[in-house]
């Protein structure tokens, strides 16, 4: 290791330096040790939380529904998670990211437009949905991804986040309560609203078509 | 079971979140009821078109650039994006794109480059005028390449001490010959360490001193009659080069701060330095 190697040298300065320089010398290798260190943690965040980066930014790009608001939410959300990576010892590093990019959109979502994150959601329509279009119909629109694409923002972010980690990373009820704060009853309450949500919205697409 | 503690359990299903017991129950109703299992194809549909027709946002490769800029700026770690204003580098690449350039450059890419280095050796031995400026050329990729390798993790010191009378014993006993150690910190370039280089077939001493969050590796050798020729500065690849002769040495100074930055960095070693 580099470490040892210069401590070996500050042992053989002693003969060329004053006492006051090699103290000095010390001083400045601690600050290099340091240093090392927090390169080579640096080197293993990177290795543990770079893979899932396509995973952040479409957590984020669903959230914010913009990319360049997606992009600022991954880079602040990345120094955040490497700021406390030392407190990371789980095995879930994806689930881990994707809360802090989570909150991390949600902190942005905030001071940008509060008015997002409140849930339009009328329970009445809950009861009418679910017979009333045929699955020839929705296959039929399953293909259409612009508009899956239109009818998934038009829903609130609760709806959508959900819905990415559900579909998208494929994350079970319990990894996708640990990462919304929610037990796993509500994950899957929240889940069939949210379903329901956006089989209204196709469904009154293609009542508009008709 | 019935219709509505199916429909209750019928997510659940779909994301296979049930036990094998209640799973095998709502499978049976499904089987019974027709209208329940037209229910079910409709949330299958649904599930496949979010999964399969929902654009998944990939992050795109500059995504990934700025973030390990911006952690590396995070531990201090000195990255291009510091620069300031007096810097008038043409091209500001980041770190990360650096590193890549000597380590994951693909083998076609090592071919092309070889082939060019092979015709420019071939173009130089019939050109004779054109000799000095190829060896000027080489040499400069040696001394940027070197001073790119010295960038990066560990590599930057052999020994790391700003005190001129630790870097130069030690710089002594490993070369031929005695370099001079200056600290420059009274001119705002404090001296980083010291580093052994073997550079254009001769071992050579790297100094390195630092320019606010930027270093400068400078390259020291005793004077042979090839280096009188080379030019005074070259920019190449967004780092300046500033050539001079000194005593018995040839000094390089390597940066990719300005060239005025460089010049004055010269002229504060050349005021320290002791007369002859």
């Amino acid at each position: 290791m580099a470490a040892t190697l210069e401590a070996e040298y500050a042992f053989g300065a002693e003969d060329l330096e004053s006492r006051a320089k090699v103290v000095k010398f010390a001083v400045f290798q601690r600050h290099e040790q340091q240093r090392a260190a927090q390169e080579h943690e640096l080197a293993s965040f990177e290795a543990t939380m770079l893979p899932h980066l396509d995973a952040a930014h479409n957590l984020a790009r669903w959230l914010m529904r913009n990319e360049q608001d997606a992009q600022d939410v991954v880079q602040e959300a990345y120094l955040r998670a490497f700021k406390s990576f030392s407190g990371f010892h789980g095995s879930n590093g994806r689930g881990w990211l994707l809360t802090i990019v989570r909150n991390t959109s949600y902190t942005l979502l905030k001071k940008n437009r509060a008015a997002d994150l409140t849930t339009t959601f009328d329970e009445e329509i809950h009861a009418s949905g679910r017979e009333s279009v045929s699955p020839a119909a929705m296959l039929e629109h399953a293909e259409d991804a612009e508009l899956i694409k239109n009818a998934m923002n038009a829903l609130p972010a609760e709806f959508r986040e959900i819905l990415t980690l559900r579909h998208q990373e494929e994350l079970s009820y319990h990894e996708i309560g640990e990462i919304l704060k929610i037990p796993t009853g509500t994950v899957m309450s929240r889940l069939a609203r949210a379903r329901t949500k956006l089989r209204e919205y196709l469904t009154s697409q293609t009542t508009q078509e008709k | 079971m019935n219709c509505q503690e199916n429909k209750n359990l019928m997510d659940a299903y779909l994301d296979g979140e049930l036990d094998p017991v209640t799973s095998q129950k709502v499978e049976q109703h499904l089987g019974d009821c027709r209208k329940c299992e037209q229910a079910y194809e409709v949330e299958t549909a649904m599930a496949h078109a979010i999964s399969q027709a929902a654009p998944y946002y990939k992050a795109p490769p500059e995504v990934r650039e700025r973030i390990q800029v911006s952690l590396r700026e995070a531990i201090g770690v000195p990255t291009n994006r510091g620069a300031t204003e007096d810097d008038s580098l043409p091209v500001r690449r980041p770190r990360a794109v650096r590193r890549g350039v000597f380590f994951d450059m693909p083998w076609n890419r090592l071919a092309l480059a070889a082939a060019i280095v092979l015709a420019a050796i071939v173009a130089s031995s019939f050109l004779p005028r054109l000799r000095q400026s190829g060896a000027d050329q080489l040499l400069a990729t040696q001394l940027i390449a070197s001073h790119v390798r010295s960038l990066m993790a560990d590599h930057l010191t052999d020994v790391a001490s700003s005190d001129q009378h630790t870097v130069k014993p030690w710089l002594d006993v490993k070369l031929d010959f005695a370099a001079p150690v200056l600290d420059l910190s009274a001119d705002g370039f404090p001296l980083v360490g010291g580093r052994l280089d073997y550079l254009d077939n001769h071992s050579a001493a790297a100094l390195v001193y630092q320019r606010r969050k930027h270093f400068i590796n400078l390259f020291i050798w005793p004077t042979t009659p090839a280096d009188t020729k080379a030019r005074e500065t070259v920019t190449r690849e967004g780092y300046n080069l500033l050539h001079w002769i000194e005593g018995d040495f040839t000094y390089w100074a390597v940066s990719d701060v300005s060239v005025s930055d460089l010049q004055n960095f010269k002229r504060s070693f050349e005021q320290q330095i002791p007369p002859h």
